[in-house]
């Protein structure tokens, strides 16, 4: 009798419009659980989001930037052609990177190593904690450069396909400095600070030189380790008046 | 949550579902423009340069 009685009770339930009965409600331990489902699909979301950010967003919002500032530079070179040499702006960027084994066209350099200036998706030359000796001076050094390896650009991306003896050529209003692999580190920890000494005793170089250091983080996604890069000037080559790049890009 | 949302919705299942979407882009664009790029530096997945501290 109780059974049939309970039957038709749920049957009338089930008929009824109203979805959500008062005496049919899930119980407190069941709404809890389905919170908590929902905040981890949440933060699952979340996450994704954050990576989609990371690795692609941030790459939109650095090469509109870059482009626009490598812009300005060429804009500002193609009218200053008179300016005696050593005339530099630093403010905007001191010339563009070209590594053919990176395969990423031209990078802007622009001064400091700080993320306000590397998010724009430019590589930055280093002034703290060793100040990079920028090629135009002519003196001899060491050109630290530091670029992001994933996100805001990514320009340093594909620093381990650069094998030994490729060239790095820095562009200048100028001149292209053509420089040429030595000395690959592909792991240092990031408190390595030498790597940036006027003569990296690291890669290998005794005296003073013209040495171009390319550092990046590694492994790709993470910043566990720095992966560092060393090039030597081979030759300095004048700007045409088509800027004709040296044979090395081309 | 979602739930509750869903219901608290004015308007038919259309009205619901454009509202659901104007939500969500309105979350994903307070996260991409605020949100992320205040949490990018405290995490440690970005850090390029070698450094002293």
């Amino acid at each position: 009798m109780a059974a049939t009685a309970d039957d038709t009770e749920e049957h009338t339930d089930a008929s009824d419009s109203n979805p959500a009965p008062p005496g049919r409600r899930p119980g407190r331990i069941a709404t809890a659980v389905s919170v908590f489902g929902e905040l981890l699909i949440t933060a699952g979301l979340l996450l994704a989001l954050f990576v989609v950010y990371s690795l692609w967003w941030t790459n939109v919002i650095a090469d509109r930037k870059a482009d626009k500032q490598a812009h300005q530079v060429r804009d500002h070179w193609a009218h200053s052609t008179d300016a005696g040499p050593g005339a530099l702006d630093t403010k905007d960027g001191i010339g563009f990177l070209h590594v053919p084994s990176m395969r990423n066209g031209e990078v802007l350099v622009e001064k400091g190593t700080g993320t306000d200036v590397l998010n724009d998706g430019v590589a930055g030359y280093y002034t703290d904690p060793v100040k990079a000796a920028l090629p135009m001076t002519g003196k001899t050094g060491n050109f630290t450069l530091a670029a992001h390896r994933d996100g805001h650009g990514a320009k340093f991306h594909n620093i381990d396909k650069v094998r030994m003896g490729d060239p790095i050529v820095f562009e200048t209003r100028d001149d292209w400095y053509v420089y040429k692999v030595y000395s690959i580190l592909p792991e240092t920890s990031k408190y390595n600070v030498k790597v940036l000494s006027q003569v990296p005793k690291e890669s290998g170089k005794k005296r003073p030189g013209h040495y171009i250091t390319l550092t990046t983080c590694t492994p790709v996604y993470t910043s566990e380790y720095r992966y560092v890069v060393w090039g030597e000037l081979v030759r300095v080559e004048k700007v045409d008046s088509k800027r004709t790049p040296p044979r090395e890009l081309r | 949550m979602y739930g509750w949302i869903w219901r608290h919705l004015p308007g038919n299942v259309w009205a619901k579902a454009l509202l659901s979407l104007a939500l969500v882009l309105a979350v994903i664009y307070i996260l991409f423009q605020y949100v992320f790029p205040w949490a990018e530096p405290l995490l440690p997945f970005n850090d390029v340069t070698v450094d002293n501290q």
